[in-house]
């Protein structure tokens, strides 16, 4: 396998969803906020859904965090949990957990990426290109902490400025 | 007592569907089904939109063959704008063919490696929790690490003509909108980031020598399992070697008699009808000059194998005709040969590639050609998963007055009943007790068709399959459903 140059930043941000259905959008939608802000300097891959070889994307990666809406209605709109490498197989070829892709990342590749989860709740799932009042606010909130204070504490060499101007913050590379 | 059996849903295929199994009395097999319950709906909501949407829009009903789509879209709506296939540009008809040629190949490695590979490495008796990929990864990482790569290899070729890997754009009518750079083709030939298309040949020629081998060893089963005479429907080229994106339909019977012979694609509605079920939204396309009761065929790897002549290039040739010499080339009727077939269609593919990438049109900025508009366009090509047929009617303002999509999985629904039917009275019928790896090998034989259920049916959201077992009083005696 080639162990590829391509992916200097070491991390890697997964926006799964479908913006066609509804708040199905938010991995998506938190993805163009940050291709808004950092420009090239993070790398973003979009998915409908996450499939066996994503094991190989991830494996050029140490750190990688899943982005997903949630029909869950979490207590502050959203949670980060850290993701562990897991046999949990699901039966369609093209519908796998974020554990399963790091447990063949593992098993296949020799790469145990640190791995993260976001989930951000949503309410409507029906068929449209806007996400709703709700999930538009969880979005803001997950937003912020992902950008103020997670990010930084795991990839050290990002850093957030402009704090206290959230929408005009920038993003350097330390 | 009588019986009836679910499967539900029936796994590792794409999309969801639902197996009932009707026993009488004396528990032998007295009804099968593989009913497709889905609501279908393109064919009706792409009508009153502009025609050149066609091709973006009626994509979004798969999301593992969204290209066959597109491109059997393409080539109805080029018709629309006066151009045959033979107008296109030399770099229309080479980059759509290279999309093509990616898609089928990443389209085969996923069936094979990620969904039919548990099914020859652990045998349907295995326990459910190795009958999947990660099972096939940790027991053979050479197989699963090829899978990914060479699955990878042509989303990748994919991705660096339509924009991405999964609902790109690149057709429009009349040709493509996007040139192939030479970095965009070096980065398939030097090997430096991905692994090359000849490497991607080699490891073809790998897999389907693993398949000959599994074949020497587990000949019986591959050739009694699911074995059913049919008919066979597939593409020809004008010398009668394996076509996939352009050419002639040929049809033979289970003996190997011509009973469509190589006729335009565009005169598709003479030859054929399609019928309805109760128990089914897919419907059942035949031949009407033979009738509904022995006019369907098998399409897909399996009868493209059967109904060419040969395959025009050398080493998937070979490969073929040690294939066909093992029912002294005679037609095969045997559903596990699907396999096989499918990998040979791999290597074929490795090849086509590999000669497009050295084709100096494909870096060609002639891209569009126009003609003289027509009311009527029809597309039809060989998907991974066999003949797809898309025909669009528009009216004089260019809106979409009706659609027909004949989905390859559609014409293979026959088949499906057939191989279950098959399964149901070889595996289940009087034996008593129904266990775990009896309702596995119906779906072994299904999975062998390598069906997109979404596509046959052209549903929308989630689709979920299963497998129902019922007496002969019609009650719910026993079902599965994994989700």
């Amino acid at each position: 396998m080639k162990d590829s140059e391509i992916n200097t930043g070491k991390l890697l941000l997964v926006g799964i969803g479908n913006n066609g259905r509804g708040d199905d959008g938010l991995g998506w939608k938190f993805l163009d906020h940050f291709r808004e802000l950092t420009g090239d300097q993070i790398e973003l891959e979009y998915r409908y859904q996450l499939q066996v070889e994503d094991a190989e994307l991830i494996s050029h990666y140490e750190t990688v965090v899943f982005i997903d809406a949630s029909h869950q209605q979490l207590q502050e709109g959203f949670e980060v949990r850290q993701c562990e490498a897991g046999n949990h197989y699901y039966f369609s070829s093209h519908l796998q957990s974020p554990e399963a892709i790091l447990y063949l990342a593992q098993v296949i590749f020799n790469k145990s990426p640190k791995a993260y989860t976001l989930a951000i709740s949503g309410v409507n799932w029906e068929l449209t290109t806007s996400i709703s009042e709700t999930a538009a606010s969880n979005l803001h909130c997950a937003m912020i902490f992902f950008e103020h204070a997670f990010l930084p504490a795991i990839v050290p060499f990002f850093k957030a400025h402009n704090m206290g101007n959230k929408s005009k913050s920038k993003w350097i590379v330390s | 007592m009588n019986k009836k059996i679910t499967i539900d849903p029936v796994t590792r295929v794409e999309g969801h569907g639902r197996v009932t199994i009707h026993l009488d009395e004396y528990g032998q097999v007295k009804d099968t089904f593989f009913h497709i319950v889905e609501f279908r709906g393109f064919e009706r909501f792409i009508q009153g939109h502009p025609y050149w949407e066609a091709p973006v829009l009626v994509q979004r009903l798969c999301g593992i063959c969204p290209v066959s789509h597109h491109l059997a879209a393409a080539k109805a709506i080029d018709q629309l704008v006066g151009i045959d296939p033979k107008d296109l540009s030399p770099a229309a008809y080479k980059l759509r063919r290279l999309l093509h040629f990616g898609q089928i190949f990443q389209s085969h490695a996923l069936h094979f490696f990620y969904l039919a590979s548990p099914d020859l490495l652990f045998g349907a008796d295995a326990p459910v929790e190795k009958r999947n990929v990660v099972a096939v990864a940790m027991e053979n990482r050479e197989l699963a690490t090829k899978g990914i790569l060479m699955r990878k290899f042509g989303q990748e070729i994919i991705k660096a003509i339509a924009g991405k890997r999964i609902h790109g754009i690149v057709a429009v009518p009349g040709g493509v909108y996007k040139t192939f750079s030479k970095e965009e083709r070096d980065y398939f030939l030097d090997g430096k980031n991905i692994e090359s298309v000849d490497t991607m040949i080699e490891w073809s020629q790998t897999i389907v020598q693993f398949i000959k081998d599994y074949h020497e060893q587990h000949r019986k089963f591959l050739d009694e399992f699911a074995q059913f005479p049919s008919g066979h429907l597939g593409m020809v080229n004008e010398e009668g070697g394996l076509e996939m994106y352009d050419g002639k339909l040929r049809a033979i019977d289970s003996e190997g008699v011509v009973t469509l012979n190589d006729i335009a694609t565009d005169d598709y509605e003479k030859y054929f009808s399609e019928a309805v079920a109760q128990w089914s939204y897919m419907k059942f396309p035949y031949l009407k000059e033979v009738g509904r009761e022995n006019g369907w065929n098998r399409v897909g790897p399996l009868a493209r194998m059967n109904i060419c002549d040969f395959i025009p290039t050398p080493l998937a040739d070979k490969a073929r005709q040690e294939f066909i010499a093992f029912t002294g080339k005679k037609v095969n009727n045997s559903t596990m040969y699907s396999h096989w077939a499918r990998l040979i269609e791999i290597l074929h593919c490795a090849e086509v590639i590999k000669e497009l990438l050295y084709d100096p049109d494909i870096l060609s900025d002639d891209l569009v050609r126009t003609g003289t508009p027509r009311l009527k366009g029809i597309g039809i090509i060989e998907a991974p998963r066999g003949t797809l047929t898309h025909h669009y009617e528009i009216d004089d303002k260019g809106m979409i007055i009706s659609c027909n999509l004949i989905v390859s999985t559609t014409h293979n629904n026959d088949a499906m009943n057939q191989a279950v039917r098959w399964v149901a009275n070889n595996v289940i019928s009087r034996k008593g007790t129904i266990t775990d790896s009896m309702l596995n090998q119906v779906e072994v034989a299904i999975r062998a068709y390598d069906p997109c259920l979404s596509c046959a049916t052209q549903a929308l959201g989630k689709m979920p399959l299963k497998a129902e077992l019922y007496n002969h009083n019609g009650q719910l005696i026993d079902e599965r459903f994994r989700n």
